[in-house]
């Protein structure tokens, strides 16, 4: 696989980035806080892909679990594979979301905001619906943004080695 | 090209594909006055009434059928919306094997009475093209439209799919008309744009972790 190079670094942070936010997001029982400081949860559920290797040996699984276990991805994750795409549900009281994120270019697909009212609306400003959603879809971006933020920046200092081990021994325990 | 499978995408979708984008350079603040004429002057031009096998533009987000923006202007809020229309002429390849076997059947019919024993490669070619033609303008173009929202405060922009044909003609069309460069949010572009350049030798020298 001939990639370019940024090509190439963002495989290793999206790889990364997600499978430190599976652990992460158990770790913490899902909370995380927002950028001003408000708390929010993020879990990882339901839809998951695993990947390894390389060029002709691309190895990958997906799981799909209605009920959340995604045991065989786990065990994808001690035999050396990182998520490649998850799917992501944010909650901050009272609104949610959801979304699926791709390692390689960060593309977010089923992105599902909180409803907004469509029917029986007194605004008087016809662009109502379209700028609440895309407030609400801003606020989404947002939320994830923070998070990988956090994660750049302990992906960034010395303190990765640290947390690389920390996730091992989580993959490890399985 | 063949069709997108995902048509139709608004803003509005209860399930959206997103692209995320920010603009390469800076963005020149009168730039956001000129919008709605660079908008109009690179709207789609519908092929209905020709033979063209595809036609892409701009059209007002709110209306696909408007290419005036007469229904409503492009500001909503701090956001410049816009949509890309695609409309694609698509024939069938086994429709079009077959009128070319029609074609080819009267041409070498013809071509016995005169005396000739076969067709030349390049009639073949030229028979082939008319039958195309020919077909491309009994069938209607499938229209196909993508909504993109430009955050005049962050500059950032949001495109309404994740089909890599519709964000290169995106990508291209948005140039094209702002003279302005779109650099997807990938987890690359997307790291250097929060830590700034002072990171980038520390982002581009990155190895893989190995967690187990």
């Amino acid at each position: 696989m001939d990639l370019t190079l940024t090509e190439r670094e963002s495989i290793i942070l999206g790889q990364d980035f997600l499978t430190w936010l599976w652990h992460v997001t158990e770790a913490r029982g899902g909370v995380f806080k927002d950028k001003d400081g408000r708390e929010f949860h993020l879990r990882m559920e339901e839809r998951l892909s695993v990947q390894g290797g390389d060029g002709e040996g691309l190895e990958s699984a997906s799981v799909k679990s209605p009920s959340g276990e995604l045991t065989e991805a786990r065990s994808g994750l001690r035999t050396g594979k990182k998520v490649n795409r998850a799917q992501l549900r944010f909650d901050r009281d009272p609104e949610s979301w959801q979304m699926t994120v791709k390692d390689s270019d960060f593309s977010l697909s089923g992105l599902k905001t909180p409803k907004i009212e469509t029917k029986d609306r007194e605004d008087d400003d016809p662009d109502a619906r379209v700028l609440e959603k895309l407030y609400l879809v801003e606020q989404c971006l947002e939320l994830y943004d923070s998070v990988y933020q956090e994660f750049l920046t302990v992906r960034l200092s010395a303190k990765w080695a640290e947390e690389t081990r920390t996730v091992a021994a989580w993959i490890a325990k399985g | 090209m063949k069709p997108l499978k995902e048509a139709d995408v608004s803003i509005l979708s209860t399930s959206l594909g997103i692209t995320r984008y920010r603009v390469v350079e800076e963005i020149p603040d009168s730039l956001w006055r000129e919008v709605p004429k660079r908008l109009a002057d690179n709207a789609f031009r519908d092929i209905d009434a020709t033979t063209d096998e595809r036609s892409w533009g701009w059209c007002n987000l709110d209306n696909m059928l408007d290419m005036d923006w007469a229904e409503s202007p492009p500001e909503k809020g701090h956001y410049m919306c816009f949509s890309l229309r695609l409309d694609t002429r698509r024939i069938p390849p086994a429709v079009f094997k077959k009128h070319c076997m029609i074609a080819l059947t009267q041409e070498l019919a013809q071509a016995k009475a005169e005396g000739k024993a076969f067709i030349s490669k390049d009639r073949r070619r030229e028979i082939k093209d008319q039958v195309m033609l020919r077909l491309r303008a009994r069938s209607l173009p499938v229209p196909a439209v993508f909504d993109a929202v430009w955050n005049t405060q962050t500059g950032r922009v949001l495109f309404c799919s994740t089909n890599s044909k519709a964000k290169t003609l995106f990508e291209d069309h948005f140039t094209l008309s702002f003279g302005l460069e779109l650099e997807p949010l990938t987890p690359f572009a997307l790291g250097l744009d929060m830590l700034g350049e002072a990171a980038a030798s520390r982002l581009e020298n990155l190895e893989p972790t190995s967690f187990t």
